[in-house]
This record gives C-alpha cells, sequence and structure tokens, in this order.
C-alpha cells in the first residue's frame, strides 16, 4: 500500500511539487529575537522551552526548518539535524517494506510530509538564489545520499548492490532518498551553469567513498545530464590524473596496485562503465573528442569549447593521452568502445600530431605509455586483426616498390611504430609463455589442464588467422617476419587446433617454394612444443577438400605444396641433412594416410587440380595398411586419369601450351601406376585389368589407333552443319510426369535416331596422328610393363633374385601377365563357351565361327592388341591363357588365307600382318618352338596359300601340343619361366610343309633356310 | 590556567569548550579585578582558545578534533548566553579579544569561521553585546578580515536566507555602533568594479533607509572613537563616507553596465532602478558631510583630520576615468544615455568633493584635486569646482597648507582622550541636531552652503 503510494510520487512527482508550492505560500511571520533564541534553544535541546515538553521528530523536524529559514548560522547543524531525519525516515520506509506494511505506517508517513516540507524549502533557496545554496545542498545530499546509501545497503529489502535497476527502484519510491535526489539534480542543474567541475568534484569524492552501495545515484545523475557528466567526469578525472602526476600509472597497471594514489580515476570509470550502458555512444563520443583535442595545436581557443577549460591548458592537454590509456586499461568498457574507433581515427596527419605532442615528454613516461599500449592492446577483446594491420602498415618502412594501403607516414612515427609492434611481439611472447609457469617441464600439456589466462588479442586474432597467413605470404620486408612471429605466439596460444588451422592455412596460401619455407619455419617452431600438428594439419586440409571449401587453385597449390613437401624429403635423402626431412617424411606419411581422399581429385574437372593430384599421389609414399576398397576405387582413378592424362597430351601437343605439363601429367600417371601395382598382389591386378580395359574401352580406343565400328550408314555430316535436333531422352524423362506427349516422345527415341527425323548424324571421329597414337601405345605398354615387371609380384615369387644386369630390362611377372591375358581374353572374346585352353581340329573351327569373327574384328579395332599380346607372351607362361583368343584369330586368318586370290600375301596388309604377328606372340610364348615360331618371318614373301599352309603347321602344332601353363618350368638361373620342347612330340612332324614351302620359293627364302633348322 | 589542559583533554568536544568557556571568564573576571594595566591575556590561555574551542591542529601527528554541525552550534548558543550575561564590559571584550582576535596562526580560518557564525547568530539572536564586541573587533582588525565577516553576513542575510533582511535590518537599532562598522566594512567590500562587488539590492537598500533615518549612524565610530593613534594600520577607515562616495559616483556606470548584461542575457527579471536608491543615498552623504564642521569644530580637529583620504580619491577618479574611457569605447548605440550617465557620475564627484572640501572632509588645494582629475572628461560643474578660485576654509584660523592631510594617525596633544562611551548612548551629544531631511528634493541644500563661485551666464 505504502510502496503503491510512493511508487505514484515517483513517477508523477506531483505531490512533491504540491508540497512544496503550498510551502513557498506559507505565511511566515518574522520571529523576534526572543523567539529565535527560544527556538534556537528548543532545537538544541530538542525540548520544547517554552512547554517544557519533550519534542517529537516531526515537531524537531519543523523546528529546524523554522531556523534554517530564520537563522542563517544555524544552517549547519539544522542539515546536520535532518540527516538523522532522513535516516529515520529511511529506516522506517525500510522497516515497513520488511514488515510487509502492516503496523508503523503511520510512523513514516508522518516524516513523509516533513521530508516534503524540507525539500520545498530546500528547492525554494536553491531557485532564489542557486550560487549560494547550489554548493551547499550539493554536498550534504550526495553525502547524504551515501551514506543512507552504504548504511542500508545491508538490509534484507535492499537489494544486491550489483542489480542496479532494482536498487533505483528501491531508493526512489523512498520520499526521503528521492527528494535528496531531486534536490541535487536541482542544484546540478543550477551549477552546471558556472561551475560544472565542483559538483562532479563531489560526486566523485562520494562515490569513491560508497563504493557499490552509491551507484545508483550516479547511474541516476549520470542519465539525468548524460552529456554534461561524462564530459565532467572526463575533465575532472583528467584534473586529478593531471596533479597526481603521471608517475604511479605504470605502477598501476603492472602490479594492479589499488591504492588510493589516483582515487578519482577509479570511480571515473566506475560511473563512465554504468554510463555505457545506454549512453556509450556518447561516452565513446566524448573520449575521441578528448583525444582529438588534445590532440589540436595550441592554437586559439575554440569558442565552441568554452564550458571546458582543460583544452586550454597545455599540461593538461599534454596529459590527456595517457590519462586515456589509463582510462582504458582499468575498464575493458570503455576500452572496447574507443578502440575501434580510435583506429580508424589515426590518419597520418593525426599521427604527427601526436609524435608532435608525445616527443614533449620524457623518456621515462614514454616508456611507460608504451607499456601501457602494448598492454591495452594485448588485452583488447576486439579489433585487434584492425590494429594489427594498421601497426603493421604504418610501421612498415616506405618502399618504391609496394606501396602500402596508406601513404608512407613520417619516418619518426614509423619508427614509434615499429617500437611498438616489436614490444607488442615480446610482450605476447611472454603471455604465451609464462601463462602456465608449473608446467614448463612437460610443454605437452600446457594446452589441456592448466587455467590458462586469456589474452583477448590472441583470442580474437584466432579468427583471422586466414587473413594472417596470406598477410604473412606477401613476404613484404619485415612485415612478414612480424607476423610470422605473431603467427607462431598465436599458434602456441590457441593449441593444437590454431596451430593447425594456421599450418594448413599456409600450405594452402603458398605459392612458391619461398613462400612455403614459411610453413617449414613455423613447424621448425611449434614442432618443441607440439606433437602431431603435421598429421592434424594434412587431415585438416581433407576436410577441406570434402567440404568443397577450397576453389580449384587453392586446391592445386595445396597439392602441389604437399607434393613438394614429399619431394623435398628425396633431395633430403640424397643431399644435406636438414631439419625438414623429419617433416617431410611426416607429411609424406601423413598423406598415405589419406591417399583414398585424394584419389577422386584425380577425376577433378580441373586438369590442373588432377594433375597435382597426380603429382602429389605420384610421390607421395603408400600405407602400410589400407582397405581394399580404398585401393581398388584408387586404382580405378587412377587408371581413368591414366587416360585422361593420355588423351590431354594428344591435345595439349596440339594447342602447343601446356604440352609439357601434359606430358609430366602422363609421367606422374605412369609412375603412380607403376608403383601402385607394385604395392600388392590386389592393386596390381585391379590396375592391370583396369588398364586393359581402359585401353580397349569404345572411349579410349582412339587414343590407340583404333576405330569403333560404326553401326549407322548414314553420311557424315558435314563439321559446319551440326543440327540439334533437340531431342533427349533425359529431358522427355524429366517432362514425363507433368506431359502426355507421345509424339517424339520416349517410345520414338532410339540410338540410331529419332523416328521421322532419319539417322541419327554420325560425329565426326578425330583421327590421332599416327605418330600421337603410336606414342599412345608406347606410353601405355611402359606402363603395363613396369606394372608387370614392378617388384610387388616378384618379390612374392622370385624375391631372391637379385637384378643381375641392371641394363636388361627386368623380367615380366607371370602372375601379372596372366592377369593382363585373362583380361584380354575378357574383353576380346565374350562367349566362354568352348573356352578352353587345348585346341580342337582345324576343321572344328567352323562350329565358331561368329566368335572368331568377332575376335578378328576386335583385333582390327583395336591395333593396340597386339602389343598387349606380346606382353603377355613376355610373362610366359601366360598367353597360355589366351588360347582361346588365339585359336579364333588363327581361325579366321587361315579361313583369310585359304579364301584369298590374290598374288602375294602383301595383298592384303592386315592379315599379313596380323599373321606375322601372331605368330611371333606365340613364339615369344613359347606355345611354338623357334623353328614353327620362325616362319611369320617368310610370310611376306608368300602366296595367301602357302601362308595358310604355314599357320596350319601352327595349329596343327598347337593341337598336339596343347598350350597348358603346367608345360612351363621355372628356371632360377633365368628368372623364367620356360618351355622344354623336347618334351613333347616330334617338332619334325610339323616342319614337313615349313620345308615345302621353302623348298618351293627357295629363290627367295634362301637366305631364311638357316632358321628352319631343328 | 593551562594546568587545565590535561582535565579538558579526555572530555568530549563540546563540553570541553564550555569548560574552556568557564575558565576563561573566571579568569579574565581575576585578570580585570587585579587592576594590572592593560590587561593582557597570556599566550598559554590562547594556545588553550585555539585548541579546545577552534578545534586548530595542534600539530600534524595529532589530527584536530572538529564538532558537528549540532554541537557547534550548542557552542554558539552557549556563547551568546556567556557575553550577554557578563556585565562587566571590559572583561566582555577581553574575552572576545582573547577568542577572536587574530593571531596569525592556522587557528585564524577557524576563528573567522566561528566569529562569522557567532556574528550571525547574535543578529539573529538579538546579542547586542556581542554586537559591540564585534564592532570593536572591526575597528581593530585588518580590513580584509573585516571584509570577510562582512562578506559573511551579506551571504547569510541577503543572499542565503531570503527573508532574513529584517532581521539585518535590525541592528541598526540593537548596535548603531556595529552598524557603522558594518556599513564601512561593506562599502570597502564592494567597491563596484565587478558583478560580484556590486552590492546586493536588499543590502543597499538596508543601508539607504538605515542612513536616510540617521545620517549620523555613519559617524558614530568617529564618534566615539578617542583619536589616540590607537588606530591600527590598515584597518577599516573610520566612516564609510569615502566608500558611500565611491558607490554613488560610481553607480551609474556600474549599474548601466550591470544593465546591459542582464540585457544581453535575455533576463526579463526587472529589478527595481537602483537610481533613487543611489541619488538619495548621495543627498545623505552630502548631508553628513555638512554635519561635519560642527563635529570637528567641538574636537577641535577641523582642518587637521580628512575623513577622505587623497589616496582612495585619487584611486576612484583613476578607476572613473578608465570606466568613462570604456563607455564611451564600447557604446555607441545609445550614447546619449551614455552621456547622461557619465554626467551624473561626474556631477556627483564634482558635487561630493566640492561638499567634502567646505566641510573640511577633505584637505587638500586645488591643484592637488586637479592633478587627480586632470583625465576626467568634462564636465560643468567639475569644471567650476576645480577651477574656482582658490578657497580656503570658512573658518580661516586653521592654517591648512601646513597640515598633513595624512594625519590620522598623529597624535593630537591639546584633545584629551574621550572616556569609553557607553555603548547605549554613543551619540548623545549630537541627538538634538537637525539631523536628516529624507522628503527633501535632491538639490535644496545647495542653496544652503557656501558656494563663493557661480557660473557667469
Amino acid at each position: 500500500m505504502v510502496k503503491d503510494q510512493a511508487m505514484s510520487v515517483v513517477f508523477d512527482g506531483s505531490p512533491l511539487k504540491a508540497m512544496q508550492s503550498s510551502h513557498t505560500h506559507s505565511p511566515r511571520t518574522a520571529l523576534s529575537t526572543q523567539e529565535l533564541s527560544q527556538e534556537i534553544k528548543s532545537f538544541i535541546s530538542g525540548v520544547d522551552t517554552v512547554q517544557g515538553r519533550k519534542l517529537s521528530v516531526r515537531e524537531h523536524a519543523r523546528c529546524a526548518v523554522r531556523l534554517l529559514r530564520s537563522v542563517p548560522a544555524c544552517r549547519g547543524a539544522v542539515l546536520e539535524h535532518l540527516r538523522g531525519v532522513y535516516d529515520e525516515h529511511v529506516s522506517a520506509f525500510l522497516h515497513n517494506l520488511e514488515t510487509e506494511g502492516d503496523a508503523n505506517s503511520v510512523v513514516s508517513s508522518n516524516l513523509e510530509d516533513i521530508i516534503q516540507e524540507v525539500h520545498g524549502v530546500l528547492s525554494e533557496f536553491i531557485r532564489l538564489n542557486p550560487r549560494a545554496w547550489a554548493p551547499l545542498v550539493s554536498t550534504w545530499a550526495v553525502d547524504l545520499l551515501g551514506q543512507l546509501s552504504s548504511k542500508h545497503a545491508g538490509r534484507r529489502v535492499a537489494p544486491h548492490s550489483s542489480s542496479l535497476n532494482e536498487l533505483l527502484q528501491l531508493w526512489m519510491s523512498c520520499a526521503a532518498t528521492r527528494s535528496l535526489m531531486e534536490a541535487y539534480s536541482l542544484c546540478l542543474a543550477a551549477m552546471l551553469a558556472w561551475c560544472p567541475d565542483a559538483c562532479v568534484d563531489a560526486l566523485l569524492d562520494t562515490s569513491v567513498q560508497h563504493s557499490p552501495h552509491f551507484d545508483w545515484v550516479v547511474a541516476h545523475i549520470g542519465s539525468a545530464f548524460p552529456g554534461t557528466i561524462i564530459s565532467r567526469v572526463l575533465a575532472c578525472g583528467l584534473k586529478d590524473f593531471c596533479s597526481h602526476g603521471t608517475k604511479d600509472q605504470g605502477l598501476m597497471v603492472m602490479g594492479g596496485d589499488k591504492g588510493n594514489r589516483v582515487p578519482k580515476i577509479g570511480s571515473v570509470v566506475g560511473i563512465l562503465g554504468h554510463l555505457a550502458a545506454h549512453h556509450s555512444d556518447s561516452i565513446r563520443r566524448e573520449l575521441l573528442r578528448m583525444f582529438q583535442e588534445s590532440l589540436n595545436p595550441s592554437g586559439p581557443l575554440s569558442p565552441t569549447s568554452s564550458s571546458t577549460s582543460w583544452e586550454s591548458s597545455p599540461q593538461l592537454r599534454r596529459a590527456a593521452v595517457p590519462f586515456l590509456l589509463q582510462l582504458a586499461a582499468m575498464s575493458p568498457n570503455l576500452f572496447g568502445a574507443v578502440s575501434a574507433e580510435l583506429v580508424e581515427l589515426l590518419r597520418p596527419p593525426v599521427l604527427l600530431q601526436l609524435q608532435a605532442l608525445l616527443q614533449g615528454l620524457p623518456r621515462e613516461e614514454l616508456d611507460n605509455m608504451l607499456g601501457l599500449a602494448v598492454h591495452l592492446i594485448s588485452q583488447s577483446p576486439s579489433g585487434g586483426a584492425r590494429v594489427l594491420r594498421f601497426l603493421a602498415d604504418t610501421a612498415t618502412p616506405a618502399s618504391v616498390i609496394i606501396s602500402g594501403p596508406t601513404p608512407s607516414p613520417h619516418e619518426g612515427v614509423r619508427e614509434g611504430c615499429d617500437r611498438l609492434l616489436q614490444m607488442l611481439l615480446l610482450h605476447l611472447h611472454k603471455l604465451v609463455f609464462n601463462r602456465s609457469d608449473g608446467t614448463e617441464g612437460n610443454p605437452f600439456h600446457s594446452a589441456s589442464s592448466q587455467p590458462q589466462r586469456v589474452t583477448p588479442f590472441l583470442e580474437e586474432l584466432q579468427s583471422h588467422v586466414g587473413e594472417l597467413c596470406a598477410e604473412t605470404l606477401r613476404l613484404e620486408r619485415k612485415r612478414h617476419l612480424w607476423l610470422h612471429q605473431l603467427l607462431c605466439l598465436l599458434s602456441v596460444y590457441g593449441g593444437p587446433s590454431v596451430a593447425t588451422e594456421a599450418f594448413c592455412q599456409l600450405l594452402t596460401q603458398a605459392r612458391n617454394p619461398e613462400e612455403l619455407a614459411l610453413a617449414w619455419q613455423l613447424h621448425t617452431t611449434l614442432s618443441s612444443c607440439m606433437a602431431g600438428l603435421i598429421p592434424a594439419a594434412v587431415a585438416r586440409c581433407v576436410a577441406q577438400i570434402h567440404t568443397h571449401t577450397l576453389g580449384p587453385r587453392q586446391l592445386r597449390q595445396l597439392l602441389l605444396n604437399l607434393a613438394a613437401a614429399i619431394q623435398s624429403q628425396d633431395e633430403e635423402r640424397r643431399g644435406s641433412v636438414g631439419a625438414q626431412s623429419s617433416m617431410a617424411i611426416q607429411v609424406g606419411s601423413a598423406v598415405s594416410g589419406h591417399l583414398h581422399d585424394f584419389g577422386p581429385l584425380l577425376l577433378h574437372g580441373d586438369p590442373a587440380v588432377s594433375h597435382a593430384t597426380v603429382r602429389l599421389l605420384s610421390c607421395s609414399p603408400l600405407p602400410r595398411t589400407s582397405s581394399p576398397a580404398h585401393l581398388l576405387l584408387l586404382s580405378r582413378a587412377a587408371v581413368t586419369h591414366f587416360f585422361l592424362a593420355l588423351r590431354r597430351r594428344g591435345e595439349g601437343g596440339k594447342m602447343g601450351r601446356d604440352g609439357g605439363q601434359a606430358g609430366e601429367a602422363v609421367n606422374c600417371s605412369v609412375q603412380l601406376l607403376s608403383r601402385f601395382a607394385a604395392y600388392s598382389p590386389l592393386t596390381l591386378k585391379a590396375v592391370l585389368q583396369q588398364l586393359v580395359e581402359g585401353a580397349l574401352h569404345k572411349g579410349n580406343a582412339d587414343l590407340f589407333g583404333g576405330q569403333i565400328a560404326d553401326m549407322s550408314g548414314a553420311p557424315l555430316a558435314s563439321p559446319s552443319v551440326s543440327p540439334d535436333l533437340g531431342a533427349s531422352l533425359l529431358d522427355v524423362n524429366c517432362r514425363f510426369g507433368t506431359t502426355v506427349n507421345f509424339s517424339g516422345s520416349v517410345w520414338s527415341v532410339f540410338h540410331a535416331g529419332v523416328i521421322g527425323k532419319g539417322l541419327k548424324i554420325r560425329t565426326a571421329t578425330q583421327l590421332l596422328d599416327s605418330s600421337s597414337v603410336i606414342q599412345n601405345v608406347q606410353t601405355l605398354l611402359a606402363v603395363v610393363v613396369q606394372c608387370c615387371s614392378s617388384s610387388g609380384l616378384n618379390g612374392s615369387i622370385n624375391g631372391s633374385r637379385l637384378p643381375s644386369d641392371p641394363d636388361e630390362p627386368p623380367p615380366i611377372n607371370a602372375e601379372a601377365a596372366k592377369v593382363v591375358a585373362v583380361t584380354l581374353v575378357e574383353n576380346v572374346c565374350p562367349d566362354v563357351a568352348n573356352g578352353e585352353l587345348s585346341w580342337p581340329p582345324e576343321e572344328h573351327a567352323r562350329t565358331t565361327v561368329e566368335r572368331d569373327i568377332h575376335i578378328r574384328r576386335c583385333f582390327e579395332a583395336h591395333p593396340v592388341l597386339f602389343p598387349l599380346l606380346q606382353v603377355v607372351a613376355a610373362g610366359r607362361p601366360a598367353l597360355c591363357y589366351c588360347s582361346a583368343v588365339l585359336r579364333g584369330l588363327l581361325a579366321t586368318l587361315l579361313a583369310h588365307w585359304e579364301a584369298s586370290r590374290e598374288i602375294s600375301s602383301t595383298d592384303s596388309p592386315w592379315h599379313l600382318q596380323a599373321s606375322c604377328l601372331l605368330v611371333s606372340c606365340m613364339g615369344e610364348g613359347q606355345l611354338l618352338p623357334p623353328v614353327l615360331a620362325n616362319v611369320h618371318e617368310a610370310f611376306p614373301l608368300l602366296t595367301p596359300f602357302e601362308v595358310r599352309l604355314l599357320l596350319l603347321a601352327v595349329w596343327e602344332y598347337v593341337r598336339g601340343n596343347g598350350p597348358m601353363p603346367q608345360k612351363f618350368v621355372f628356371s632360377s638361373e633365368k628368372g623364367l619361366f620356360c618351355r622344354d620342347f623336347s618334351r613333347d612330340g616330334d617338332v619334325a612332324r610339323y616342319v614337313a610343309p615349313i620345308h615345302s614351302v621353302l623348298h618351293k620359293n627357295i629363290d627367295r627364302l634362301g637366305h631364311l633356310c638357316w632358321r628352319f633348322q631343328l | 590556567m593551562g594546568d587545565i589542559r590535561q582535565s579538558l583533554l579526555p572530555r568530549d568536544v563540546l563540553s570541553a569548550a564550555k569548560e574552556l568557556l568557564y575558565h576563561l571568564d573566571i579568569y579574565i573576571c581575576n585578570l580585570v579585578q587585579s587592576g594590572r594595566q592593560p590587561p593582557q591575556v597570556d599566550s598559554k590561555t590562547l594556545e588553550l582558545v585555539e585548541e579546545f574551542i577552534l578545534h586548530a591542529p595542534k600539530d600534524r601527528n595529532t589530527p584536530g578534533r572538529r564538532m558537528s554541525a549540532l554541537q557547534e552550534l550548542q557552542l554558539l548558543e552557549i556563547m551568546c548566553s556567556c557575553f550577554q550575561e557578563q556585565s562587566r564590559d571590559t572583561v566582555r571584550q577581553l574575552m572576545f579579544s582573547a577568542l577572536f582576535s587574530l593571531q596569525g596562526n592556522q587557528a585564524d580560518e577557524s576563528r573567522m569561521a566561528l566569529l562569522g557564525k557567532l556574528v550571525s547568530m547574535a543578529i539573529a539572536v538579538g546579542r547586542i553585546p556581542i554586537l559591540e564586541c564585534a564592532a570593536t573587533w572591526l575597528q581593530r582588525t585588518h580590513c580584509v578580515y573585516c571584509v570577510r565577516l562582512a562578506q559573511v553576513l551579506v551571504d547569510d542575510y541577503c543572499s542565503m536566507v531570503p527573508g532574513s533582511v529584517p532581521t539585518l535590518q535590525n541592528i541598526h537599532s540593537a548596535s548603531p555602533r556595529f552598524c557603522c562598522q558594518f556599513i564601512t566594512a561593506v562599502t570597502t567590500l564592494y567597491d563596484l568594479t565587478s558583478e560580484e562587488l556590486t552590492p546586493p539590492l536588499e543590502l543597499l537598500q538596508m543601508i539607504v533607509s538605515w542612513i536616510q533615518d540617521d545620517p549620523r549612524l555613519v559617524l558614530i565610530t568617529f564618534l566615539n572613537t578617542p583619536l589616540s593613534g590607537s588606530q591600527p594600520i590598515s584597518s577599516l577607515d573610520v566612516t564609510p563616507l569615502g566608500g558611500l562616495m565611491r558607490w554613488c559616483v560610481k553607480a551609474p556606470l556600474a549599474y548601466r553596465r550591470d544593465k546591459k548584461q542582464v540585457l544581453t542575457n535575455g533576463s526579463t527579471e526587472n529589478e527595481p532602478d537602483t537610481g533613487p536608491l543611489f541619488s538619495a543615498l548621495h543627498l545623505s552623504v552630502l548631508q553628513v558631510f555638512m554635519l561635519l564642521p560642527n563635529i570637528l569644530n567641538e574636537k577641535g580637529l577641523f582642518g587637521r583630520l580628512a575623513l577622505l583620504q587623497m589616496e582612495s580619491l585619487a584611486a576612484l577618479t583613476s578607476d572613473l576615468s578608465r570606466l568613462l574611457d570604456q563607455a564611451d569605447k564600447h557604446t555607441h548605440t545609445s550614447s546619449t544615455d551614455t552621456h547622461a550617465l557619465s554626467q551624473l557620475t561626474l556631477d556627483r564627484l564634482a558635487q561630493a568633493l566640492q561638499v567634502a572640501m567646505a566641510n573640511g572632509a577633505l584637505l587638500c588645494s586645488r591643484e592637488d584635486l586637479r592633478a587627480i582629475c586632470s583625465r576626467l572628461p568634462h564636465n560643468n560643474l567639475l569644471q567650476l569646482v576645480l577651477s574656482g578660485p582658490v578657497m580656503y576654509y570658512n573658518n580661516i584660523h586653521t592654517p591648512p597648507l601646513a597640515f598633513s592631510p595624512h594625519a590620522a594617525h598623529s597624535p593630537i596633544a591639546s584633545h584629551p582622550t574621550h572616556p569609553a562611551h557607553t555603548p547605549h548612548t554613543p551619540h548623545t551629544p549630537l541627538t538634538n541636531h537637525p539631523s536628516s531631511h529624507p522628503q527633501y528634493p535632491g538639490q535644496p541644500f545647495m542653496t544652503g552652503m557656501p558656494f563663493p563661485f557661480r557660473p557667469s551666464h
């Protein structure tokens, strides 16, 4: 009830005013001197001297007010007495609140009217003569407010001093404190006109005295007079700061010595801190204004700043900057408010002014300020990046080459900034490395357990690691040294995550070896205190790849950098020993752990990326263990990339540009494949299989001179006219749900063309020129041979054998050759019927005519088959597994030669070549004894029929001596499987037709006779 | 007396002070009774006063105890009654001077503060003995402190407590001596050089009404003081005449300045015009001058004692010339108004000079005057006064030029010192004198006075 009433008073304030006016007009009878004397006696003794009874509190207070009005000398005593009255009222008020206002509400209301009476008198006085009364009453009111607030702070109903709003609510609902507050506001309003500093001084003093409990007063006054209070408070603080000298400041910051040496600055900070909640803008404005005006050269006084006088004193102006620094050091809030805009303000002219101002200070003081500034920067929670950029920009020496974002500052300013930056780095270094004292012996622990001191500057910069790295990598003069040092500190501070991030960024952004070296430097610094940095960084890079956060260029750069890192290992091995070696090994092992993640990048749409990937993969070591799925995927990707690289090389050769790169890509791809094949039997098999399949694939056939049989008979369209029919099965399917349009829909689209639109236009196949075909074939063969002869299987089978002659190429591995053979058979001869190895009689070939024709077409379409067969043949006894293919080809050749009515075998060149190659292959594969194998040398000189005779002899031999792998025996001295033909039946039986043919054509074949001796 | 210190030390502040007062009373009574001449309070006692009443810090280590404002009020009340109850004038005076005569030490500040409060309170509750003592104090003390006391009283009664002017007004009837000294102090304080040093309107009204009621008021100190050479150096003037004359002469210029400021401030407060007040005051001052010959003759001092000092006059004229220069420079708009005011100023100066010289208040030759007034702008009346035939005093028997005008401190052997007047009948010899004519217009006194030179128109 009482509270309600009080609240209403708070919010409209009218009752007070009503009381005042009623009292101002109350009849004042001038008292006689005797009466006054009596009155004074009564007041002093508290007893009514006329009636001899004790005065009540209320009467006593009335008496006091009367004296206040009539006897000036009693002023002090009356005000002192009124303190008691106010105190009493506050006590009653609080008591009332505590007892829920049941009993003694009368007391408080009684006193309340007295308080309003007093308030009326005081405000009347203040209004009539503010000069005389305002200082007096304001001091009294502030002091009393402070006393009351701290005295009753411990009461049950009083909220804790930190909840400012509740506190304000409580005190403003109490008539006594509210009246005091209003009186003070009145005084302040009056005094601001002529002595603003005095009233704020009193406020500050009281605030210091009753520190937390008095805050609500300051907050209230501050929000009532924000503009003036803020600037006055600042001016007061500055004056006080200046008069106390600046000697203690360094001590205060470093040691945190919060003695009463500089009492006011503390309360300045407190007050501004309160006001910051609602008036941060004006606070910021005032602070910045103070800064700017302190810099203005001491010219004529600006007429606008007449109210504040500190600008006029050079001493104060010089103290302004240290003062602001001190202020900022003591209040993070204030600092945060100013720091952001301060940096913007520091343009070259301002810097020059600042330098001019600070030059006058003694060195010791400058050092203090510098230390303070460094401390502040390291503690600044936001804007650190901007500050850093500013410092670096300003401190970077002016250069003709590099034009910074700002015009080059004065040399003195630059040196100052340089020094500041150095000190900042030093300070941060101390902070970072000293923050956990206990764990110096065990640096690995420092990141985890110890509760650490937070350095806000570094905290904030953690999110700018990327930019820092980019800046560092620009390698500008001194700047990159600073930034690199900062990166190190940041990494140590932020622990593994930040270090990883930084390292990762450097790896991604470095563009050349010099820049990459920065990454190694970082690692060298950090490696002492951080384990597992490189694996983590690589893992992070991989994560970036997965999330597609990197653009193609960055991705490429990253991959190249990793590759370079690994390759440096090889160089190390060869030459000098350096710190990088271990790191290169670490990178290698880390990358090898993520090979399957890099694999898909081989097929990246950007050739540069895929090239970089292959470079990386080709040089990275392979993991010890890896899951088959990964291996298969990798091998598939690698093989696919191989063909892509071949195609690009072809195209690149035409372009003339990128040719070298494409060639290198092919080389890398070859290397990758061979190394990969050597990794394990599984990979070997997969690689070979896919290589062969890929070589025979329709899309790749043209690389190796193959021609896809075109089924359509449509004429080749001229390249200029390529009408787009607009028919797309995909489109039709997409539309299928929405429209039902069967004319020209899915049903009318065939592989041969759209019904009604004629045959599908033949795409012009661009035939490669023979030289590149040859090159491609050679490359493919080289890969296959390398794969087949690599140590993967050799090790398991004939690992004991040392390469006796380094010039001699390593032998083709039988198992690998078998893989190729099987794959060939699967691709060339899809029909598995009659797939057994042993050959039937020649007549039986007519049962498999269709299949044989298919096989022959295959050979026609893929010239690369013959070289592959030769590879297989070299890996004896693998050719046995190609038996079906050989048989089919031979059957068709026999049929051809039989039907041929040409004069010479050279008239059917393809068949002649095929026959020669086939026989030589079989000879190489030791399906034929040397006598028979040599027959192909005679083929070009013979007639088709004679060729058929000879081929028939071959058939007969093979039919008689089946191509069985078990007939081959491993000869350890050669390191090869060999077939002992002596165990087979007599060769002479099959040689007879050869000799007949020789005899017949002895004139032309004489020089070959020795080839057919048994 | 020194031995009571130990007994006072453990007491609380107020009772120690009370007890000391009590002992002081007894001690001084004994001193007076012992008949030693002159009665002198010893330094130990003064130290006790400083320690226990004024609470001056005795040394740096022990912080001085302080009274609360309430205790101080009680002490003041006790002092009031103490002085009131002491019947013997000598004892009172001795006690007052023991308490409040300045010693030139640290305690003087608190002494002044306490004195201010005591006098202020005595005015409020009408303690005449205290006012009489204060009047004596004002006569003996350096004028700087007198001015401070006056300032306290003016602040208290004219600015701080709005309704209390009548109380101050009463001192005229309560203690004319004090009132006279107060006027002297106030006129010394407010020399109209700046806004702060312009007397508040209430004060002005009060003083004018006092002097109008009884012009001889301003002479009371002079009448009651034995000119025995005991006048301390740089104390207040014996009469406020010089100060009052300064007020009247400078007022037109000073208040014109104020008015201008008010106008520029945009304040719409229309204060009652001070012009008539100063006119009346000027008249009163002139009337007082005219009272002088009789009094001086009575005392045998005519032509020997200059109540207006030449130095202060010189200061006034140089001030005036500066002000008039400024007025000429700064006002271009209302030049007629300015001119009128300047002329009024110079008129008043001329009148005052003439009357003062004629009545023996100012002892100098016209050459001296011309030198002093040489820089002032032209004014007919002043011209007349300055250029008139060398006129000696009416009573030609006194050689004027041989006598130094600054002879106030020289003992005049031919006149025995006056016996001490009783405070209540200070000016009984003058009561039947035709005192004042407040209803008169400004001019008539001109006709009554001897005016040896008239303009030739």
